[in-house]
């Protein structure tokens, strides 16, 4: 019954059958992502890094619905959740804390090591300042946090429970880093090496412009210092002032961000207020500029709608009581806001307003409180910085150098007294200046307890003025091990614990003690 | 019995004419007629003679008539009469020159546990011989409603099939069979349809924002099946390799037939009307408002409260005047608790969106008034018909729906072309072609941000809707902005008639699913079958945004848009040799040996923007702002070999092995080929102790069964990549490194599985049990572990962990009532418990989550030692002694920390379906059950907080000045019971978003299917070339029995691994409708 045709079938079916079984090796051919790259050019990552450490330090999460509230630079007078820390609990900041670490700072780390390995410090130079100002946000934010082991995901070895580093360790490190960021930019080749060039979004390439902020970043977290290691925030701060390039001199050496403002890429509080308003001055920024004839105010905010009057509003009300206030406490200022939004037009230039990674008015405050300290800050008193510190944040500001500035900076509690009296004076007009930036305004709070009248509002869940968040509840979850450390030296988890530097103050001229922030 | 010939699938269409061929010589001729009880004559009936591999197959007249060649027309034969959802009947008959008459009578198949099957790679066998277990669902089983995706209407008819339906019209239906195996891989069956894997891709939406688009398997049209069937587990499943962990759906097409050149016609028509099935408790006593006033000014806060989107107004009592208090009387200090009732001042109107000095009442239909009544539409028209040597059917079906949400609408189209051809004498055809069409217009969105029900649950109790209908006259009718859609807030929501009806989205999926096969006879006992479908498709999504839009619609523009098209390619194609003889008198060989190739191709462009510049141009060319582009490629491919032997001893024991080995692209080289095997056993009890027989036991099986089945990774995990962003940011590129840390390690998953099954048959068919326990368990998954964010990396690709899924599944048949007047009652229950346990994660890892709550305030999660599913979530301290809730101030004190509060997997499910049938009618009714786990339901939150929900009256419903809500709980500060009352709306608010109090055990009973349905006289039929009609009555999802308030507890997004937790989603639609349905 078999013929020679149905045998040739069936030799034809077992070949195709064995061939099927061994035509295997093209296979992994198919697996080759088409969609990215297995590597990257540093400028472009450093582009994309630093917009994105922009909008999360001083975009909408952490600064405009977290810490503008926290530090009372505003109040929310719809649903104030956020402002009664509620909506600021752990499982709300995670990811503010879990991006930074796996977004812009994890690639800021390769544009460090891609310029690291070709020796080129116009590279690596300004990805560690962008990374350890990333980094003191973290710090100050949450206290000890992973430092020495982070960011190394990929490394043959590592760990991935990194541990909880202790704050002080981290702050060294800070010093080293900056340090080799200025003095290696200051001994780099001056021809021969291609920097950054136009994909640096903050000084399209200066080296001067890196070494001035790497300069003043580590004045700033020197500073920082002052109540719990004294000699240290000496020492680093004067290096500071000492280091190749300088401190910023003028607004012009601002890190700047400029934001394109093209509808995609737009300052985070215009894209905010396009269809939210939430926000009100709060009643403790009114309190510190409006009796005092501060000009800036018309620009931190709007005349509430009801009666044209400059007024804040108290933090932490009840939905129903804060509510009722929408049409009589001012609005954040007309250049934040974009122009058309859903509930009406104001403003217009808000969608490419500059933000500022670090301002010049915050480097001349804190010449100020250095030279009031008797520190060596290269010439100038404490009286003459601060007086250049409000000139400067009112320059920033696009406040006219007018009568009425002039006014303002002669009324009795606002020109300089020098003493513990001077130093308050400095904290409160830093806390003015670093409107915008809430979680530096906040740690310098925390520093200072500068203005006093800080306070959680009545509905606020604890009767304490945050001193940190807690802990990213990714992190609890996936890295219990590696917090166990931080818990032990830092204290539990929740906003009352204080972090390493943020101790009363011993050595005078000094700040009020440490029953400041809290309820009435 | 004998085994049977088998067949492949693609040609079953065969399966009387192939043998017909082979008897094409001089020889014994064997005829006769096939009826029904009732004496009809049966059509497409297989009469053969298994052992000399000769038959025929019956005509409209129930005749048939072969030859046996006369070479083998000697001694005594089986000669077996079957056709699927009868039972088959055999008889001896002996051969000799003369020719041979035998009748056969053949019943309905009562019980599933005889009869011929549909099992994997379309292979046709009887049910004795099968080691594993399967259900199988006739084409009237599975049509016995309506519903708009065919898999729900298996509902409650499958024991360990959990499925559960979108709530959304045309949403997603997820099916779970037997537990989910894998951690954050693919649960969901491979579908199978006449031989072709086709694709059941999912566009799912989300419980933030998104879009439901359903899954592809909906796309089938039910009156193209004629069979379905359920491979439960990978023992069943494991020849079709790497996606059949999670059980194999088998679909068997309707095929043309001889009919002697008559043409057969078959309608089915049903028209539905539905409704949700479930609607929300609302209050209706307070209004919107905080703190209990509320004047209208602009909806956007310039009035009192009118900006906030709750209802703690003031009391719905027909006020016209007094709904705000006195200037002065508060101030931002003073408390709920201590405003006087004289605070009001009754010299204010109270003022409305609709304008001023309407009395202050409740709408309690607001909500409900915005549904209509949805209708479907749905019919199908088929004719078939062939000769000796070529057959076709034809069928076209339209499904046209318009959706209970306003605006709403689906359309689907099926087209199908079958056909059949004998080529000379050894070669055999088959093509088929489909051609499907589902679209729809205007989804309503899910979740919190986008959707159309969102606002609902942040509503004022005393808003007209129907005076919303006219959104038209513009927002400056009642002082909200000029450029927006007259609402009665202007702050968070649009009106939600203009975001349906003014927001157009449409989505539309064009697909060919087509198949070729050949089937050469090599030789009376082996063929050899080569076959190749591919199945194509594009699914394009158009959604425009009105400028006005809140939530995608930059306010600066004349509106946004959202594009995306997704381009799917999948080819299978297999070759394989089949050997079905029998090695001697006694034993008997079914063996199939094969290599299959598969490649996809699936190719995804995006474009959106927040802003045009022309208004009404929904073009690229047209953005305002620069758009954000997508495109995503992606290409797998895998080569397999495959066997399996069947041995059967003297038709009672049957052992079977089968192997296979693949090699996949997605695994690296040297670690991309992967073997597994299997092997199963079926004893027929009964006939190998025939004195186990009796009156009462009529049958008797076990059988057992162990299998492996490997899988592959998802494609691009080996190496960690850098992604582009498509918009530059002032001209300049920007990179970026991936959150995930690739691992060019990786093995393949491994799932082990062992099944061992009972069928026992009662009273000759009239009761009937099958029953089956497995143990199966996953391990080397592959799944991204979230590693602590400070590596640099969110997450990180392994092979590591273990599932193991353990369950009994058993079906339970009983004709309790048989008369002789024809009155018949059966009975069937399903039942099915699964324990599922996540034995092993990563080291370090104890939990994997799945997906999290609006406010990431509960996760659900796969935590070691747990089951699947974990829900784990912020909830309330308690009392170490008493168990109560600790209180501060009257509150709840929220925990800092999250803890386990449940589990989304059902302690058991099932359904029990009841028919009964009398002369020409009959009446069906079946309830689908779920027992046990839990869901979180982010309605019932939110509609505590802002105060609409029902409950939300307690605390507040004796007077808004003396709230009487006293939580039961300790003290936190003095040990002792609370006594410290609060207001309903500080309570709520000031426990929010603590999930603890809205975790619900997720039972409920579901009057899933009832159908009323009277057969019409035969001669009716007949004119149309048909041979039966009817017309029935059905309802689906008529009633649930549960205790969750106020929402369908049977609700999912996307056949995704992340269920559980519920956000405004609507219930799954009541249907109420008429079926006409004219069969061949």
């Amino acid at each position: 019954m078999i013929n020679r045709k149905q045998w040739a079938v069936a030799t034809v079916v077992a070949v195709a059958l064995g061939a099927t079984a061994c035509n295997n090796d093209k296979l992994t051919g198919y697996n080759e992502n088409p969609n990215s790259a297995t590597s990257a050019p540093a400028p472009a990552l450093f582009t994309n890094a630093v917009r994105t450490g922009v909008s999360r330090w001083l975009g909408t999460t952490y600064d405009l619905r977290g810490t503008e509230w926290v530090t009372q630079h505003l109040a929310e007078v719809q649903y104030p959740d956020e402002d009664a820390y509620k909506r600021l609990q752990a499982s709300f900041t995670a990811g503010t804390f879990d991006g930074a670490y796996s977004g812009e700072q994890e690639d800021f780390q390769k544009v460090i090591d891609a310029g690291t390995a070709t020796n080129n410090p116009l590279v690596y130079a300004p990805a560690l300042v962008m990374r350890t100002w990333g980094f003191g946000y973290l710090t100050d934010t949450w206290g000890d946090i992973p430092y020495f082991q982070a960011l190394a995901g990929d490394s043959v070895g590592s760990t991935l429970s990194p541990t909880y580093d202790p704050q002080k360790a981290i702050y060294d490190d800070f010093f080293k880093v900056l340090d080799k960021a200025s003095k290696d930019l200051a001994a780099a080749p001056t021809s021969g090496l291609v920097g950054l060039g136009s994909a640096d979004p903050i000084y399209a390439g200066s080296r001067a412009g890196w070494e001035r902020f790497s300069n003043s970043l580590r004045a700033r977290q020197a500073m920082r210092l002052v109540n719990v290691d004294p000699a240290t925030a000496k020492t680093q701060f004067e290096a500071a002032v000492a280091a190749p390039g300088g401190l910023f001199r003028s607004n012009a050496d601002n890190a700047t961000f400029k934001w394109p403002g093209d509808g995609v890429y737009d300052n985070p509080w215009a894209t905010n207020f396009k269809t939210r308003d939430d926000h009100r001055l709060s009643n403790r920024l009114t309190a510190n500029m409006v009796p005092q004839g501060d000009p800036r105010i018309s620009v931190y905010g709007m005349p509430a709608e009801s009666d044209g009057q400059y007024r804040g509003l108290e933090n932490a009300l009840t939905q129903g009581q804060a509510s009722a206030f929408l049409t009589t406490t001012s609005r954040p200022g007309a250049i934040f806001y974009p122009g058309a939004t859903t509930y009406g037009t104001f403003g217009g230039g808000g969608a490419a307003l500059p933000q500022y990674l670090m301002t010049y008015a915050e480097v001349e405050l804190l010449l100020a409180e250095a030279a009031e300290r008797g520190w060596n800050v290269g010439g100038g008193s404490a009286a003459s910085h601060y007086l250049a510190g409000i000139n400067a944040s009112m320059d920033q500001w696009g406040v006219p150098n007018d009568a009425a500035r002039a006014a303002y900076l002669a009324k009795p509690e606002i020109a300089y007294k020098g003493g513990s009296a001077g130093l308050t004076q400095i904290a409160i007009q830093k806390w003015i200046a670093l409107y915008g930036d809430g979680g530096q305004a906040w740690a310098e709070w925390r520093r200072t307890c500068q203005p006093a009248n800080v306070v959680p509002g009545p509905e606020a869940i604890i009767n304490i003025v945050p001193r940190r968040f807690q802990y990213s509840t990714t992190e609890t979850a996936v890295n219990a091990e590696g917090i166990a450390p931080a818990l032990t030296a830092q204290g539990p988890d929740l906003f009352q614990t204080r972090m390493y530097w943020d101790k009363s103050p011993q050595n005078a001229p000094t700040y009020p003690g440490p029953s400041c922030g809290v309820k009435p | 019995m004998r085994a049977v010939p088998l067949r492949v699938l693609a040609a079953l269409a065969f399966v009387g004419l192939a043998p017909m061929a082979l008897a094409a010589q001089q020889g014994t001729t064997v005829s006769g007629v096939v009826t029904g009880t009732a004496s009809e004559p049966l059509p497409a009936v297989n009469v053969a003679i298994p052992s000399l591999g000769v038959g025929g197959v019956t005509n409209d007249a129930g005749r048939y008539t072969f030859v046996v060649p006369a070479a083998r027309a000697t001694g005594t034969h089986t000669l077996t009469a079957r056709r699927i959802g009868l039972q088959a009947k055999s008889v001896q008959i002996t051969l000799g020159p003369a020719a041979i008459t035998q009748n056969f009578v053949l019943a309905a198949a009562i019980s599933q546990l005889e009869g011929v099957v549909v099992t994997a790679l379309g292979q046709t066998r009887e049910k004795s011989t099968l080691g594993t277990a399967q259900q199988q669902l006739s084409n009237v089983e599975l049509n016995q409603t309506h519903a708009q995706n065919v898999m729900q209407q298996i509902q409650g008819k499958v024991s360990s099939v959990q499925i559960t339906g979108a709530g959304t019209q045309g949403g997603s239906t997820n099916i779970i069979i037997r537990g989910a195996n894998s951690i954050s891989g693919n649960n969901q069956p491979l579908f199978v349809v006449d031989g072709i894997p086709v694709s059941n891709y999912n566009r799912g939406g989300g419980l933030i924002s998104g879009y439901d688009y359903g899954n592809a398997i909906s796309d089938l049209n039910p009156d193209d099946i004629q069979t379905m069937t359920v491979l439960k587990g990978p023992n069943a499943a494991a020849l079709y390799g790497s996606r059949a962990a999670n059980g194999v759906v088998v679909i068997t097409t309707k095929h043309g037939a001889a009919t002697g050149g008559k043409v057969r016609t078959e309608i089915n028509t049903s028209l539905n009307f539905d409704s949700p099935s479930r609607l929300w408790d609302f209050q209706n006593q307070y209004g919107q408002g905080a703190s209990g006033q509320f004047a209208y000014v602009n909806g956007a806060g310039a009035g009192v409260n009118d900006g906030a989107d709750q209802s703690w107004g003031p009391r719905l009592d027909g006020r016209t005047t007094g709904c705000v208090f006195t200037a002065g009387a508060i101030t931002s200090k003073t408390h709920p608790l201590t405003v006087p009732a004289t605070a009001y001042d009754q010299t204010k109107p109270c003022l409305q969106f609709t304008g001023s000095g309407q009395p202050w009442v409740a709408h309690p239909d607001n909500v409900e008034s915005f549904f209509r009544t949805g209708k479907t539409l749905t019919s199908t028209v088929a004719v078939s018909g062939g000769n000796e040597t070529s057959n076709a059917r034809l069928s076209l079906g339209t499904d046209q729906i318009e959706g209970y949400v306003p605006d709403n609408s689906f359309a689907k189209v099926t087209g199908m072309l079958t056909g059949a051809l004998k080529v000379g004498e050894h070669l055999s055809t088959n093509a088929t072609l489909q051609y499907l069409r589902n679209s729809a217009t205007n989804r309503p969105g899910t979740g919190y941000s986008n959707s159309t029900l969102e606002q609902f649950f942040w509503f004022g109790r005393q808003i007209d809707m129907g005076a919303l209908r006219d959104y038209q006259q513009g927002g400056a009718v009642n002082n909200g902005p000029a450029t927006r859609e007259y609402n009665w807030n202007y702050n968070y929501h649009n009106n939600p008639f203009w975001l349906a009806g003014q927001n157009p989205v449409s989505d539309s999926r064009d697909r060919f699913v087509g198949s070729l096969s050949a089937t050469y006879q090599i030789m009376d006992w082996l063929n050899a079958t080569a076959r190749t479908g591919s199945d194509i498709f594009r699914f394009g999504v158009d959604q425009r945004y009105a400028p006005g839009n809140l939530v995608n619609a930059d306010p600066k523009y004349n509106g946004a848009f959202r594009f995306f098209n997704d381009y799917s390619n999948e080819n299978n194609s297999d070759l394989l040799v089949t050997a079905d003889r029998n090695l001697s008198e006694r034993i008997h060989l079914l063996a199939t040996v094969g290599g299959a190739t598969r490649r996809t191709n699936f190719r995804s462009d995006t474009a959106r923007t927040s802003g045009i510049s022309v208004a009404g141009i929904y073009n690229v060319a047209n953005a305002a702002v620069t758009p954000t582009l997508g495109q995503y490629i992606q290409r797998k491919a895998t080569n397999s070999v495959y066997g399996s032997a069947a041995f059967t001893l003297n038709n009672w024991w049957t052992v079977e092995g089968t192997a296979r080995n693949d090699w996949s692209s997605t695994l690296p080289a040297g670690q991309n080929s992967y073997f597994y095997p299997s092997v199963n056993t079926s004893i027929v009890l009964t006939d190998a102790v025939p004195a186990l027989r009796s009156n009462a036991l009529t049958y008797a099986k076990l059988r057992g069964s162990i299998a492996r089945v490997g899988n592959d990774a998802d494609p691009y995990q080996l190496q960690t990549t850098y992604a582009g962003v498509s918009q530059k940011f002032a001209g300049l590129p920007q990179f970026s490194l991936g959150n995930v840390l690739a691992n060019a390690e990786l093995k393949p998953e491994i799932t082990q599985s062992g099944e061992a099954g009972l069928e026992l048959g009662f009273f000759n068919g009239r009761a009937s049990l099958d029953a089956s326990y497995y143990d199966k368990a996953t391990r080397n998954q592959i799944f991204n572990i979230t590693v602590s964010p400070t590596t640099g990396f969110t997450n990180k690709a392994i092979n590591a962990g273990k599932i193991s899924n353990k369950g009994i599944e058993a079906l339970f048949t009983v004709t309790p009532v048989q008369l002789s007047n024809s009155f018949n009652w059966t009975t069937s229950f399903n039942f099915a418990r699964n324990r599922s346990k996540v034995e092993d994660l990563y080291p370090g890892i104890s939990t994997i989550v799945l997906g999290q709550g609006i406010f990431a305030e509960v996760r659900v999660e796969a935590r070691k030692g747990l089951p699947y599913g974990t829900i784990y979530g912020q909830g309330f301290d308690h009392d170490s002694a008493t168990g109560l809730v600790l209180t501060d101030g009257g509150i709840p004190v929220v925990s800092t920390d999250f803890k386990v509060l449940g589990n989304i997997q059902p302690t058991w499910t099932g359904g029990w379906n009841n028919t009964f049938t009398y002369k020409n009618w009959n009446f069906g009714a079946l309830l689908d059950i779920r027992r046990g786990g839990q869901i979180v339901s982010e309605t019932n939150a939110v509609g505590e907080y802002s105060g609409v929900l029902k409950s939300s009256l307690r605390g507040r419903e004796i007077d808004w000045n003396n709230p009487g809500y006293v939580v039961h709980g300790i003290d936190v500060n003095t040990g002792q019971p609370n006594d410290v009352a609060v207001t309903s709306e500080t309570f709520f608010q000031a426990t929010f978003p603590a999930i603890e109090p809205y975790i619900y055990d997720d039972s409920y009973v579901k009057l899933r299917e009832v159908r009323i349905g009277v057969d019409l006289p035969t001669r009716w039929a007949n004119k149309l070339n048909a041979e039966s009609m009817s017309i029935a009555l059905t309802g689906r999802n008529l009633h649930t029995w549960t205790n969750v308030p106020n929402i369908d507890p049977e609700f999912t997004y996307s056949s995704g691994n992340f269920q559980g937790i519920e956000y405004a989603i609507p219930s799954n639609p009541r249907t109420i409708g008429f079926n006409v349905r004219i069969t061949p």
